[in-house]
């Protein structure tokens, strides 16, 4: 399998060095705005993940630290959307020199597993589709490709929607035909969102 | 901060004397409350109000970041300030030479921008980012470009109201936005006047230098295009193939827009001509590069806007991204004049295709051919411009209504199309519901699919309150059998055919999965186990259709999908349904094996740690599951037909070995349908490469 760190020294790590804390601090945030300002060509906004913060504290910011360096992260949101409440992934990032290593997967997975604690019946996020390595670590995960969505980038490619459902319970039979809203707003929030990777087209409220 | 305060509800406004204190206003100086709010904050706090949302968040910018801020890498402040410091000057140069040469790069580039904008930027960063099209009356002393301009702003207009009227933007709606944009110009309808009287001028002074050069006496006495005797051919003629091919460009498209197809024809003359005038373009490359001492075609133009290489004069794409879109503009990056040219090349090339339409009035050949022509991904013109042609007042071409189009879908004769049914309410609906899927077919495929997913829903819903309507009307259908009732009949026939299509809809729905590169090697064989199940319905409503309208719908003693599946025995199913069971075959015999590769080889699994193959499987069919289609279809079906497939089993060998064989009888039932054979062939090939490798692990399995 090939990495995407040609020019990177391999940095030679043991999982066992590798910590992952959730955001507690108020100094996390410019560690974790360096991360993505540098891994991430669309730029965000202070407002962007102050917003994160407020809102989801425990759930927002998940960071793997080396040596006490923040070498990963990965920010996520929850909330209600069209009758269900989901969970969303909005960015993932891990340096150049330490991927491979399983850490991205390892971030993932404790969020996700924070959103199934509080009650999430979904994972959505949206990736490039040239995205190989997302797609692969997401699709190990269990997502679907849903969707695509047209020229969802700035630079004209195209986005998948990946999904996760969680199992329910206990077998419910599917209801008939009708019951659920429809999705046709979908297409007018995603006009707004389009132009800025890695938003969700949906927002909380 | 500015976003965040708006969010409180309690906007500081400077004291602002144009705004008088009135009965519910009062002005107050809040800077020294501020000044306190300020020191209760921290380091990096900020405030945060109720409807201060991710939306707000991520539009919010940082001022003065160049990354956000697009407002700090402009140079101008306004068009006019622009101009002011001679940006655009008209004309280019007093040197006439410098002159001709500017202006064929301010075509180019203008080339580069039209195309950048067909593949899905702004009007106003593209086309519009040019100085001398947002001025129309500045350019009025020099002819060529003022022609130019005006044929230029007309064709853009012409393709923004083609792509508005039908709609087929929706997720492109960039397109469309022409706000505060010079886009009807008065006198710009006329451009083919003036664009005729300079051609001729043009077309004159390439006569005269030929004869000059060939040493013959010039009659006329004609002042050159410019200054350089050596040069003038080659300016001459990139001039003129330039303003041709957008003479040529701008019949094209009004022509396309003629009502019920009428201009196709002459539309299709005019795509020929624009080749030409293309490959002259591209031609003129050589020598315009030639005078700036650049290499040739080849070697350069990779991002070069212009076929001389050079910069053009007078654009400013900064200056309108104000009016560009909702959120805040970025840079765009102009494709090269190259690509622009390759753009319109196919462009051109799907045009002919849509101009070359027989106008179909059958409805599943008008299906087939919008399908085939989504094969060549066209851009969203090319899309509005077929959408156009195939729904116009709400009928096929703007010639057929589309009750008379169901009716000739369903089989019916041709006096039910009379019928006072059409009045109906609900087979009113199932007409809006037809030429709904029809613009749907024609918007990019992301988008289609999404859609069709969503419409299944409809078709459903129609067919139930179609049976009701039909029942209020006319009584119980199932209980009178004879046809001898045109009522009757219509009802019947219509009802088959909305089921068949609801079918057709699910399986392209399907189908698309693959073109978008949605289904993972782990789960195609839950989607090839799906594509069956819905085949055999289609391939089911497809014979009923033929039988209903054969009058011999009585076979009884027969299970359908027996019928369908063990035709041919004692008598010929129509060709369309057997190409359908050459699909349902190869997908039941891919199911089968992908099932027992998982089963015996472990390969091709679909799990993971959060969820099960269930959970994909409700995910993928959601939409399909939720429409009842088909009834009682659940993720257990999938598991009962596929738990015990094994490789050993030769059922599946012979699926493929039959729809190998289906594919070759086929062939002379298509002869004449060269898309029909192509997908035959294809067939072949899958059925025989898989019947050939199972037939090696079958032996491998016997030996071992
Ligand atoms: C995507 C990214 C976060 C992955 O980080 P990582 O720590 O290397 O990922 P992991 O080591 O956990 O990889 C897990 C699995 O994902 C897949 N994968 C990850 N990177 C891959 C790549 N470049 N090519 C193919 N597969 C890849 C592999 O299946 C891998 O499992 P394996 O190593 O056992 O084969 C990292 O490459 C990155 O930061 N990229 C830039 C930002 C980005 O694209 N973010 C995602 C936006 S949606």
């Amino acid at each position: 399998m090939e990495m995407s760190n040609e020019n990177e020294p391999e940095v030679d790590i043991k999982a066992s060095e590798i910590e992952y804390v959730s955001y507690g601090f108020e100094h996390h945030l410019p560690l974790i705005m360096n991360l993505v300002d540098e891994e991430l060509s669309e730029p965000y906004s202070i407002f962007t993940y102050r917003y994160f913060v407020y809102l989801w504290p425990q759930l927002s910011f998940m960071q793997a630290f080396h040596k006490g360096k923040c070498i990963g992260t990965v920010v996520c949101k929850m909330g209600e959307h069209r009758g269900t409440f989901r969970g969303y992934i909005a960015m993932l990032v891990v340096l150049k020199p330490y991927r491979g290593k399983g850490i991205a997967t390892e971030l993932v997975t404790r969020s996700i597993k924070v959103m199934m604690e509080s009650g999430c019946e979904e994972v959505t996020l949206e990736a490039e589709v040239t995205n190989k390595g997302a797609l692969a670590l997401y699709g190990r995960l269990g997502f679907i490709r849903a969707k695509r969505l047209f020229r969802y980038y700035l630079n004209g490619v195209d986005a998948f929607r990946l999904k996760l459902l969680f199992p329910r319970a206990e077998p419910q039979p599917f209801h008939s035909m009708a019951a659920d809203g429809d999705d046709s707003h979908e297409y007018n929030e995603h006009t707004l969102w389009r132009k800025s990777p890695l938003l969700p087209t949906q927002h909380v409220n | 901060m500015a976003d965040v305060c708006e969010g409180e509800g309690e906007r500081q406004v400077p004291i602002c004397p144009s705004i008088p204190s009135g009965e519910q206003t009062v002005w107050a100086d809040a800077s020294s409350l501020l000044h306190l709010a300020c020191n209760d904050l921290r380091d990096g706090e900020l405030i945060h109000g109720e409807n201060f949302n991710l939306f707000a968040a991520m539009s919010a910018l940082e001022i003065m970041d160049p990354k956000m801020d697009s407002g700090m890498v402009r140079t101008y402040y306004s068009v006019d300030e622009a101009i002011e410091y001679g940006a655009a000057p008209v004309p280019l140069s007093f040197d006439k030479t410098v002159d001709v040469q500017g202006t064929i790069d301010i075509m180019d580039h203008l080339l580069a921008c039209e195309a950048t904008w067909h593949k899905g930027c702004s009007l106003a960063q593209t086309v519009f980012s040019c100085l001398y099209l947002l001025r129309p009356d500045r350019t009025s002393s020099h002819a060529l470009l003022h022609s130019y301009c005006r044929v230029m702003r007309a064709s853009c207009n012409a393709v923004v109201c083609t792509v508005s009227d039908t709609r087929t933007n929706e997720e492109e709606d960039l397109f469309t936005m022409t706000h505060g944009l010079p886009l009807k110009v008065d006198g710009d309808d006329k451009c083919l006047t003036m664009l005729h009287a300079v051609e001729e001028t043009i077309a004159r002074q390439l006569r005269a230098c030929k004869a000059i050069l060939s040493k013959k006496r010039v009659t006329e006495d004609i002042e050159p295009l410019q200054n350089n005797p050596d040069l003038e051919e080659g300016f001459c003629k990139s001039l003129l193939c330039r303003l041709r091919f957008r003479k040529h460009f701008y019949h094209v498209v009004t022509n396309m827009k003629r009502p019920q197809g009428r201009g196709l024809e002459l539309a299709k003359k005019h795509i020929a001509c624009c080749f030409e005038e293309l490959d002259s373009m591209i031609k003129s490359a050589e020598f315009l590069r030639s005078i700036n001492a650049l290499g040739t075609l080849e070697d350069g133009m990779k991002s070069e806007t212009t076929a001389s290489g050079s910069q053009p004069v007078g654009f400013d794409s900064t200056l309108n991204s104000r009016l560009s879109a909702p959120t805040p503009p970025r840079a765009i990056e102009t494709i090269s004049w190259k690509k622009a040219a390759e753009y319109f090349q196919k462009l051109l090339h799907e045009l002919e295709i849509i101009c070359s339409y027989n106008l179909d009035p059958v409805f599943e050949g008008v299906l087939r051919f919008v399908v085939e022509f989504q094969k060549f991904q066209p851009e969203l013109v090319a899309r509005a411009h077929l959408q156009h042609l195939l729904v116009q007042d709400g009928k096929l071409y703007g010639r057929d209504s589309v009750f008379a189009v169901i009716c000739k879908a369903s089989l019916l004769p041709e006096v039910a199309k009379n019928h006072d049914i059409q009045k109906n309410e609900t087979v009113v609906q199932l007409g809006q519901l037809l030429i709904t899927l029809l613009r749907v077919l024609c918007t990019n495929i992301s988008w289609q699919r999404r859609k069709l997913g969503k419409i299944l829903q409809d078709w459903r819903i129609i067919h139930v309150q179609l049976e009701l309507a039909f029942r209020e009307e006319f009584g119980d259908i199932a209980a009178t059998s004879s046809n001898e009732n045109i009522c009757m009949k219509i009802c019947r026939h219509i009802l088959i055919w909305v089921e068949e299509q609801t079918y057709w809809i699910a399986s392209r729905f399907l189908m698309l999965g693959f073109e978008l590169d949605l289904y993972s090697t782990g789960e195609y064989c839950m989607v090839y186990w799906y594509i069956y199940i819905i085949l055999i319905k289609l391939a089911e409503k497809t014979h009923m259709r033929a039988m209903t309208s054969n009058e011999i719908s009585k076979r009884k003693g027969k299970k359908k999908r027996d019928l369908v599946k063990d035709g041919g025995k004692d008598y010929q199913l129509p060709p369309a349904i057997l190409f359908l069971q050459c699909h349902l075959y190869l997908a039941e015999g891919l199911t089968m094996m992908l099932a027992a590769l998982r089963n015996e080889k472990q390969i091709y699994l679909s799990t993971g740690p959060f969820n099960s193959e269930h959970e994909r499987f409700v995910q993928h069919f959601e939409l399909l599951l939720k429409a009842c289609l088909p009834d009682h279809v659940s993720y257990y079906s999938f598991e009962e037909t596929t738990a015990h497939a094994r490789l050993s089993n030769v059922s599946m060998y012979n699926c493929f070995k039959e729809a190998q064989r289906i594919a070759k009888e086929l062939r002379s039932s298509f002869s004449n349908d060269s898309d029909k054979m192509a997908e035959l062939r294809r067939i072949e090939q899958v059925a025989e490469h898989n019947s050939v490798a199972l037939a090696e692990h079958l032996r491998a399995y016997y030996y071992i």
